[in-house]
């Protein structure tokens, strides 16, 4: 058991650089297709820190839906109207 | 235990109702005379349930406690025992409220019907959603209930507002939806805060342990979660910082959409405000920073509806001013100011909505509602015109209708705990709004037309007639006999009622 | 020196997507970009959340046999924030969705992402 949370800490503090510095970056793209995709692979750190939080059921829901739902749909409101963020 | 009946058959059903009739009317879509057969026989379901059901609790999971003299289970309220329980409550107050508000959503539903918007079924689905949230607002007594709450009505909100279909009302959706997103998060962090400072999500139950404990430092994050409750309640009610959202929904949408929005808004924005009053209302500064609010909310909003040139507009202003009136007497928190504030929201969904519906009716004689085209209507149309001077009448609290009689509550209250500032306040909102109202008034209704056009025969449907003439009763019959509502009001304000200043 | 738990480290990350996505909504221009901030600052309040019902050397609320019923009342990590974090990524979605229906109809009538062209004040 012991070795399990200490594992578990050793991902956290990687999730906690990935989810930060994913943000960050879907922030600052300027194709906007690339920022759906990024915020989609934030999502995927975000699922792994909800297991170590002991909710994998959690974990689950947002990956489903974190990684293919929500960029989905932005992806669709991408196609709709433009890929390149204009000045 | 016979007073407290334990899962009331009420309460499920008025959340329910609404939301089947939502997911039906939205199937049949497109058959107009169904859907007005549908919504208006299940609005007045609706009325006739809140009128006749007994008082009570429904709870969703939690213990019931033990008597430990008889060793029976009891939800009985003042027995004195965590709960730990999901709970709805229904109560004169609720029963007075949703009441009004379900006559109103009679009326809207059946206007809604007379054909301004194509895809009727989407549209008056949003329509009976926006009560079933608001119902859910109003019968809430936990935290969680009522953040889902606020987020399926924001959601609603945009939908209502898309529905009337113009660039002005999608621009004015997404920005509201974008707000809302903003304080509907704002509003998950202060459950957040509560729940990890108390450990209950039962209002009652993380008041009662909010008092019997000493928190010291950590009062900081119950101000933090006041912030974010504050956050909600202004996006609820559009005051002070963002009232050009608000009122930007309220005048983009049809007036019959508008109607049902300023009702859910005001009853939102009186249900948030006990709650925030219960859980906040002891701490320092906190009913403070509440009136400040409101009072900026009311002379802003008034002086914006003075300086608008469209009919329409006057009454979006008009709304967030008097959304403020409401909240000045719940942030009062004295027995007075609560009466006051909760009958001035009674009042006030009722007096709007005659204004509203007048401008509705405009919308059938060539759609012009802005002021500087003078229609001479009340000629045309004597009725009509007769109808939205006394809804002006009521809406500046003018005796007998029933604005003159909360307001005087309303001024009473703020002279009482040693306010005469915001008494005045409140008076100057009510000679504005008369002025705002009136000069719209007389150029679309009283003064001649000045090019005489020919007369063309107007159908304005019957539902819409009808409507007018009933609220404007119901104005008159509340003003001259206020106790019908106030007797309601009374208990509920004495109970949650806090002196001002301690 | 505080000791850095899991729980700590949940808090920090959700402090920070909270003030990345109230950041982007306010000051981006771009409206996808400030809908890509919404979903960021939803979950940052889902993390908040599960990071609340942490219990520091627990288990997952899961009834497994062989263990007490006293033993996972003292050791389960906290369940009713999972009840309310999983209605938040469904209305986090549907709020997406809305707001992505939005703004294509306002690209179709103005021909532009940016914010403050599209939202502009303008009365009918």
């Amino acid at each position: 058991m012991i070795e399990l949370s200490s594992s578990f800490i050793a991902m956290a503090y990687v999730m906690v650089v990935a989810i930060t510095v994913g943000a960050v970056a879907a922030l600052l793209q300027k194709d906007l297709l690339r920022a759906a995709f990024i915020s989609g692979a934030e999502s995927i750190a975000l699922a792994f820190f909800f297991q170590a939080l002991l909710a994998p059921d959690l974990g689950l829901t947002q990956a489903i839906v974190g990684t293919v739902l929500l960029p989905g749909i932005i992806i669709l409101g991408i196609f709709k109207t433009r890929r390149t963020e204009e000045d | 235990m016979s007073a407290y009946p334990s899962n009331l058959w009420s309460i499920p059903l008025l959340v329910v109702i609404p939301i089947l009739v939502a997911v039906v009317v939205n199937l049949v879509y497109n058959r107009v005379r169904l859907i007005k057969v549908i919504s208006i026989l299940s609005a007045v379901c609706l009325a006739l349930i809140a009128l006749f059901s007994s008082y009570g609790y429904h709870w969703f999971t939690g213990l019931p406690a033990l008597r430990p003299e008889t060793l029976t289970f009891t939800f009985d309220p003042s027995f004195p025992a965590w709960r730990l329980a999901l709970e709805f409550y229904f109560g004169p107050l609720q029963q007075v409220m949703i009441f009004v508000m379900s006559l109103i959503l009679i009326f809207v539903v059946a206007v809604a019907s007379g054909g301004l918007t194509k895809r009727q079924g989407p549209y008056m689905g949003m329509i009976f959603l926006l009560f079933a949230s608001a119902v859910i607002i109003i019968m809430v007594n936990d935290l969680y209930h009522l953040w889902i709450a606020v987020e399926i009505g924001s959601l609603v909100v945009a939908g209502v507002v898309v529905g009337s279909g113009t660039s002005v009302s999608h621009k004015a959706a997404l920005k509201y939806t974008f707000f809302s997103a903003l304080s509907g998060a704002g509003l998950a962090i202060a459950l957040a805060l509560i729940l990890g400072l108390t450990g209950y999500s039962n209002i009652s139950d993380a008041i009662r342990y909010l008092q019997s404990v000493n928190l010291g430092d950590m009062s900081i994050i119950l101000y933090v979660a006041f912030a974010f409750f504050v956050l909600s309640w202004i996006y609820a009610g559009g005051l002070a910082p963002i009232h050009p959202l608000k009122s930007e929904v309220y005048g983009a949408s049809f007036p019959h959409g508008t109607a049902m929005l300023q009702t859910q808004s005001k009853l939102m924005l009186v249900a948030i405000g006990i709650v925030m009053l219960r859980i906040f209302g002891t701490l320092p500064f906190v009913r403070e920073v509440m009136l400040a609010i409101s009072v900026i909310t009311m002379m802003l909003g008034v002086v914006m509806a003075l300086i608008q040139t469209d009919f329409r507009w006057i009454l979006a202003y008009l709304i967030i001013s008097h959304s403020g009136l409401v909240t000045v007497g719940i942030s009062l928190g004295t027995t007075e100011g609560l009466v006051g504030g909760i009958f001035q929201a009674v009042n006030d969904v009722i007096y709007m909505t005659v204004l509203l519906l007048c401008c509705e009716a405009l919308y059938y004689f060539g759609g012009k509602t802005s002021t500087r085209n003078s229609l001479g209507l009340a000629k045309k149309a004597p009725w009509l015109g007769m109808a939205v001077i006394l809804g002006t009448m009521a809406a500046s609290g003018i005796p007998p209708f029933n604005g003159f009689q909360s307001e005087l509550i309303l001024i009473q209250a703020a002279l009482k705990v040693g306010l005469p500032e915001v008494a005045a306040v409140i008076l100057m909102v009510s000679v504005t709004t008369f002025i705002a109202l009136f000069r719209a008034v007389y150029r679309l209704f009283l003064k001649p037309p000045e090019t005489s056009e020919t007369v063309t025969e107007v159908k304005v449907p019957r539902a819409l007639y009808i409507g007018l003439w009933f609220f404007v009763a119901m104005t008159l019959i509340i003003g001259v006999y206020p106790t019908i509502v106030v007797s309601f009001i009374t208990p509920v304000a004495q109970a949650v009622s806090i002196p001002w200043y301690l | 020196m505080i000791e850095v738990t899991i729980q700590l480290l949940g808090f920090i990350a959700a402090a920070a997507l909270v003030v990345i996505g109230i950041a982007g909504m306010l000051f981006l221009d771009n409206l996808i970009k400030k809908i890509i901030s919404f979903t960021l600052l939803s979950d940052g309040v889902n993390l908040l959340l599960v990071a609340l019902g942490y219990v520091e050397g627990g288990v997952v609320p899961i009834l497994i046999p062989g263990m007490s019923v006293s033993e996972f009342a003292t050791r389960a990590a906290l369940v009713f924030p999972v009840g309310i974090v999983l209605t938040n990524i469904v209305i986090g979605v549907s709020t997406t969705a809305i707001l992505v229906a939005l703004a294509i109809m306002l690209y179709r009538r103005y021909g532009t992402l940016k914010a403050s062209k599209v939202l502009k004040g303008e009365r009918r």
